[in-house]
């Protein structure tokens, strides 16, 4: 029993089954693609902040858009080819669309590349640059050294600690709080590993007990159920903690937890202590639930013609507050209590105190040194120690970065936003100020720019003429002032040191010196010979407290590379798809030719279709992401 | 389906069926519609009851805010859980919200959209159109099985240290993009897993729909021409193009949800956003929560129609049967479902009156909205004159079907104040909002799909359910229905907002002179708390019988006496009971409309689709060319 029209065409329709199929999916494709074009627009028409136009290097996109139109037409060939019985001539276009789509993925996974290696920061007056971050290192002396590749500042440090970007948070605490509930193991392990490279213990300070049940439930007819099913026994534990339980003073419970002080920090114990910790908290629900319920039960029946009983202020016990005097005055519980300390913080002194190297994504909140703690996301916290002490905790690891474009349009807008002279606030801002110690660098640069830009205003006023006003009728536009591109600091650099005197803007060869469209075929090459002798990409070491935002050219950096990086991520997994599904007509469907060869044509020009629909999508895509 | 077709076919690599395949293939990997359509029947009762008790538990917080749960609520929690989400056994707020969030997902996304369009749908379309299986059925089991990935991927995270989604059935950003921002790894945070299951039920809904769209145009039987098309069909149909072109910008939202949520982007995060546990959000900003808004809505309201078509599919069919007259006004209710589709995508905006986008959009979207109720209404008043003159069989499904109509009618009347943007300034956000959308949904769509349940029972099993035991569901549902969401109506015209987790117990105040004046309203209409909750405690009790009646009768129900026991007209009841793989044992064709009863030139009061006409009586012959 088969399906009908799998292979045949129905007489009404005029279709087979996979083909009215992949219609209808094409239609829900453009309804998907369509929604991620509307965000693209909505975003863009709402964005306060200068878009980034035109910054995506154009070869690779092009010649993309080439490959992708090429592969449309071979695999219309070799749907033709099966429709006229010709295997080996399918084989060969088949063979050339997916090479066309592996062409197209490898120049796609090489502009990602150079996305992720790329570095960009918004300063905390706006000023954009971008370039490629510098890797540091921690000595084993505590010390921070840099370099600018991975491999040289590995060779920094003796005992080979791991370089980090130098975007990382240096803390060096006092004692780390973990939490016992959600001390994540990789954080811990990793903070355990930087602290003996560092020869450095993690010890607790003073003896904590630890209480998961309590074994005399006094007070309620039953055991609460959480004790039910634990192994160690009292007499085991009483005759393991001995000293403990003298000291204290009260009987101990079936699942407990006795830490000496100057025990050292391991995942282990931090497991430990939160079973100990889930066993004494779902003990404390149950008691509590039942002193809560008897409550309630004497409280309403005290009130019997009350409508809001709930509301007299004996019915709300607040477990927080009341039911707690059943603790010491030092908070232990006492023996015949129904509900048990919970302790739910480790506490470590570190001796001494090392630097740690803490990732930016760790942390629950920015670090400031104010503050002298820092807060990680599963609630461990680094300690700089009390008030008094000197210890800063968050120590200074300046952004090192080789810089290979400054963008001060937003600094522009804001100024405008503020009714000054963008002109003012750009050359009063931090780069070009004292502060900064290789403000040379950038005040050429600045010079160089701003007689490029006036030689440009001075062409456009002689090409377009003025208006009726007097205005110039085209000026250089705000992308053109206040963005220095990697092309520009190449230029620039090449015309300061040109051999003889340096060519004027004005003059022929200026011109020539600039870098071709098709320099540079993913972005700014840091490794090029060239640019290296020049030092066209100028060092900036930028304070941590001068950094609003800093990211890689990821998502994160702004909604125009999410943008990106969705519609192009999406569209890269479409072509996957696709080429998979015909990698499998081309490779194992010799047996279904033989029998059925219809039947293949049909399933190749389906697979055809959606093909065409993916280039579709990228000639859209092409404009508006890399033209517009 | 013509003997052709069959020989066409016959010798391809096509994964058959035979009658000797073992259990797991037969019942589990199932390629057959019915098996499918059983398996989703089952898996949505079985979400729909979890999803209830969410909402009882719900409930329970909402009229006794102070007391710990019972223990016929609580049993099913372990002590740990119950540590972490209770507050002494009582429901905290944030436990609240998340069932809350879980409970609007799991009723609407995996409970009535497989109920009424994946369950009915797979059993009843291909039978009804005269075909043997879906067009693509190893597509239609992938189905399957992505929505229950999705459904589990979902409910998995009520176990996870995050526990489930918080922020509402409609996880609006920027709320959504930094609930259970404190997980270390984000992909196992409930938050991101709501929306990894969205992904995984869309691809299943989008796939669903190209099956159903594909089989509807391309496989009806000799004769079935669109107008001879049962009305469910038709439901079918526009409900496939509603999943196929809605669904997508959905997840379009939830891709660039989840890429605010795991790689920082900020599509829907504003600039300087401040949250209180991280501060000023370290995002590049730029993004817009209203754009999240827009995508969710696009679905969010077509949606609406996906729950609704479905159950008015199943009363159309049943009315007609048991009234044993034809569909009053056939034609236009095909039309008007039609206009009702096309309307429903461009009415979304009604939801965001108050989000501030502005008055001109809004009385757009009031136009629209109002528009389509006319659709609506032709749609109710053919049903409900349909009934006009006949001799009406009150069986069981026909009471379901018979209480639809006027709880559909409160639910859809209810709604028109909730259209204009002025009444919804007052309206919006409160439970008159919750008791409308529950008098469509519960009283209304379940009640259809109950009154389908029912029906199509001696079909897919060959017992009827037991009447006793079906009056014992009914009267009760019927009863507890409007007590649970009548006084919604009341309590949300006072001002009640939909998300106290305490009912308004904050708020409340007694006192006459009170300068609390909200508090006084509150203390008014808050006794209508506990009421509603006995409702719903009644309507758990009230399905107990049909839990039986379901499962009992599929063992020991009244054998039915033939295939056909209603005497129908449409083409499943032409198949053997249960239908075998390959569902008809004649070659079926269709040679008139679907709803020939109490024809006068026919003797009985029924003519089916599939008898061939007399020869002495020039009939028509079934088109070859079914077009209409």
């Amino acid at each position: 029993m088969e399906i009908p029209y799998t292979v045949t065409a129905r007489k009404d329709t005029g279709l087979f089954n996979s083909k009215v199929g992949i219609w209808l999916f094409l239609a829900s494709e453009v309804m998907l693609f369509g929604g991620l074009f509307s965000g693209y627009v909505f975003l863009r028409i709402y964005a306060d902040y200068p878009w980034p136009e035109r910054a995506l290097p154009i070869v690779p996109g092009l010649i993309n858009t080439f490959v992708l139109i090429g592969s449309s037409v071979t695999v219309v060939f070799a749907w033709a080819a099966l429709k006229m019985r010709e295997w080996r001539k399918f084989q060969i276009y088949m063979g050339i669309t997916i090479a066309c789509a592996a062409i197209f993925m490898v120049l796609k996974g090489i502009e990602y590349k150079a996305k992720l290696e790329h570095q960009a920061v918004r300063m905390d007056d706006f000023a954009i640059i971008e370039g490629h971050a510098h890797y540091a290192v921690v000595g084993d002396d505590g010390k921070i050294s840099h370099a600018d590749t991975k491999t040289k500042a590995k060779k920094l440090s003796d005992s080979g600690a791991k370089p980090f970007k130098a975007n990382a948070i240096l803390f060096k605490p006092q004692t780390i709080d973990f939490s016992v509930a959600r001390a994540h193991q990789p954080w811990v392990e990793a903070v355990l590993e930087q602290a003996a490279k560092r020869k450095s213990k993690l010890v607790t300070a003073e003896d904590l007990f630890l209480y998961g049940s309590i074994r005399d439930y006094a007070g309620t007819e039953q055991e609460p159920l959480s004790s039910k099913g634990r192994t160690n026994s009292e007499a085991e534990l009483v005759a393991k903690y001995a000293n403990a339980e003298e000291k204290a003073g009260h009987t101990f419970g079936e699942r407990s937890l006795y830490i000496p002080a100057g025990t050292e920090l391991s995942y282990d114990l931090v497991k430990q202590a939160r079973e100990v910790y889930v066993s004494g908290r779902s003990h404390n629900a149950v008691a509590r639930t039942a002193i809560l319920k008897a409550n309630w039960k004497k409280v309403k029946a005290a009130r019997p013609e009350d409508k809001y009983w709930e509301q007299a202020p004996d019915a709300r016990i607040d477990s927080a507050t009341q039911l707690d005097e059943q603790f010491d005055s030092e908070g232990n519980c006492i023996s015949g209590s129904k509900v048990v300390s919970v302790v739910s913080t480790l506490s470590f002194q570190m001796s001494p105190p090392q630097p740690i190297v803490i990732d930016r994504g760790w942390v629950k909140r920015p670090v400031k040194a104010q503050e002298g703690k820092a807060e990680l996301r599963d609630d461990t916290s680094f300690n700089a120690g009390s008030a008094g002490d000197s210890a800063p905790g968050l120590l200074s690891s300046p952004l090192i970065l080789a810089v290979d474009a400054i963008d001060f349009r937003w600094m522009a807008q804001k100024a405008e936003e503020a009714g000054k002279e963008p002109l003012e606030v750009i050359e009063k801002s931090w780069i070009f100020s004292e502060e900064n110690k290789h403000a040379k660098y950038y005040k050429r640069i600045w010079k160089n720019h701003k007689a490029r830009i006036a030689e440009l205003e001075k062409e456009l006023l002689e090409g377009y003429g003025r208006d009726k006003e007097g205005n110039a009728k085209r000026v250089p536009t705000e992308t053109d002032r206040y963005r220095i591109t990697w092309q520009d600091l190449v230029h620039y650099a090449r015309v300061d040191q040109h051999e003889g005197r340096p060519p004027k803007p004005s003059d022929k060869e200026y011109a020539d010196l600039r870098p071709k469209f098709w320099d540079g075929f993913a972005g700014p090459n840091h490794k090029d010979e060239e640019i290296h002798e020049l030092h066209a990409f100028p060092e900036l070491e930028i304070p941590h407290q001068k950094v609003s935002l800093q990211s890689m050219f990821t998502p994160k950096w702004n909604t125009y590379y999410a943008v990106y990086f969705t519609i192009t991520g999406l569209h890269g997994l479409h072509v996957i798809g696709g080429a998979i599904v015909l990698g499998y007509y081309l490779f194992f469907s010799k047996g279904l030719y033989r029998r059925n060869p219809e039947w293949l044509a049909n399933r190749v020009e389906v697979g055809g279709l959606f093909w065409h629909f993916v280039d579709l999508v990228w000639i859209f895509l092409f404009p508006i992401l890399y033209l517009m | 389906m013509s003997a052709e077709a069959v020989a066409t076919d016959h010798g391809h690599d096509h994964d058959d069926h035979h009658h000797d395949l073992p259990f797991y293939k037969k019942y589990i990997w199932s390629t057959d519609h019915k098996v499918i359509g059983i398996q989703y029947a089952i898996t949505a009762l079985l979400f729909l009851a979890f999803g209830f008790f969410l909402m009882m538990v719900m409930r329970w917080s909402i009229a006794y805010p102070e007391e710990p749960l019972p223990g016929y609520l609580s049993w099913i929690f372990s002590d740990e859980w119950k540590a972490r989400w209770l507050q002494d056994g009582r429901v905290t707020g944030e436990t609240y919200n998340m069932f809350g969030a879980m409970h609007g997902t799991i009723m609407v996304f995996l409970g009535i959209v497989p109920l009424g369009f994946a369950a009915f749908g797979n059993y009843i379309t291909p039978l009804q159109i005269g075909t043997i299986d879906m067009a693509f059925p190893k597509l239609n089991m992938m189905s399957y099985w992505l929505y229950l990935a999705g459904g589990l991927t979902m409910c998995a995270s009520f176990f996870m240290e995050s526990g489930a989604a918080k922020s509402g059935w409609t996880n609006y950003a920027p709320l959504a993009n930094f609930a259970d921002g404190q997980i270390v790894n984000q992909f196992l945070a409930g938050q991101t897993q709501w929306l990894l299951g969205m992904v995984l039920l869309i691809t299943s809904s989008l796939l669903g729909a190209v099956n159903f769209l594909t089989t509807l145009i391309n496989l009806r039987a000799k004769g079935m021409t669109w107008m001879r098309m049962p009305f469910f069909c038709w439901a079918m149909l526009v409900t496939g193009f509603l999943l196929l072109l809605a669904f997508p910008p959905l997840e379009v939202a939830a891709i660039m949800q989840l890429m605010d949520r795991t790689v920082g982007s900020s599509f829907f995060t504003p600039s300087g956003l401040y949250t209180s546990t991280a501060g000023v959000i370290e995002a590049s900003g730029g993004g817009s929560p209203l754009l999240y808004q827009h995508l969710f809505w696009f679905l969010g309201h077509p949606e609406v129609y996906v729950l609704l078509l479905p159950a008015i599919a199943c009363v159309a069919e049943i009315i007609p049967v048991n009234t044993r007259k034809p569909l009053w006004g056939y034609k236009p209710m095909v039309w008007s479902i039609v206009i009702l589709g096309f309307l429903s995508f461009i009415v979304w905006a009604h939801h965001m009156y108050l989000t501030g986008m502005g008055p001109v959009i809004s009385t757009w979207f009031q136009t629209t909205t109002v528009l389509i109720s006319v659709p609506s209404v032709i749609l109710l008043t053919s049903l409900i004159v349909s009934l006009w003159g006949g001799s009406i069989r009150f069986n069981m499904p026909m009471l379901w079907a018979a209480a639809f109509l006027p709880m559909f009618g409160i639910g859809g009347l209810t709604g028109l104040p909730l259209a204009f943007n002025l009444v919804d300034l007052h309206l919006h956000d409160t439970y008159y909002v919750i008791g409308h959308f529950h008098y469509v949904v519960a009283p209304g769509i379940l009640f259809g799909l109950f009154a389908g349940l029912y029906h199509w029972f001696p079909k897919v099993t060959g017992r009827h359910m037991n009447t006793f035991l079906g009056h014992l569901h009914f009267w009760p549902s019927l009863v507890f229905m409007n007590v649970l969401f009548f006084p919604m109506l009341i309590q949300g015209m006072a001002g009640f907002h939909r998300r106290w987790y305490n009912g308004g117990d904050a708020y409340l105040s007694k006192a006459a002179d009170s300068e609390n004046v909200f508090g006084n309203t509150v203390a008014e209409w808050i006794h209508l708390n506990p009421v509603m909750s006995f409702g719903a405690f009644m309507l758990a009790i009230a399905q107990i019988p049909f839990c039986i009646n379901f499962f009992l009768s599929i063992f020991a129900g009244k054998k039915i006496k033939n295939d056909n026991p209603y005497d129908a007209t449409t083409l499943e009841w032409a198949t053997p009971t249960p239908p075998p793989h390959g569902n008809f044992t004649f070659d079926v064709a269709a040679y008139r409309g679907p709803y020939e009863y109490s024809r006068d030139d026919h003797e009985g009061d029924f003519f089916p689709q599939w008898e061939e006409p007399k020869r002495n009586k020039p009939a028509k012959e079934p088109k070859t060319s079914p077009v209409s």
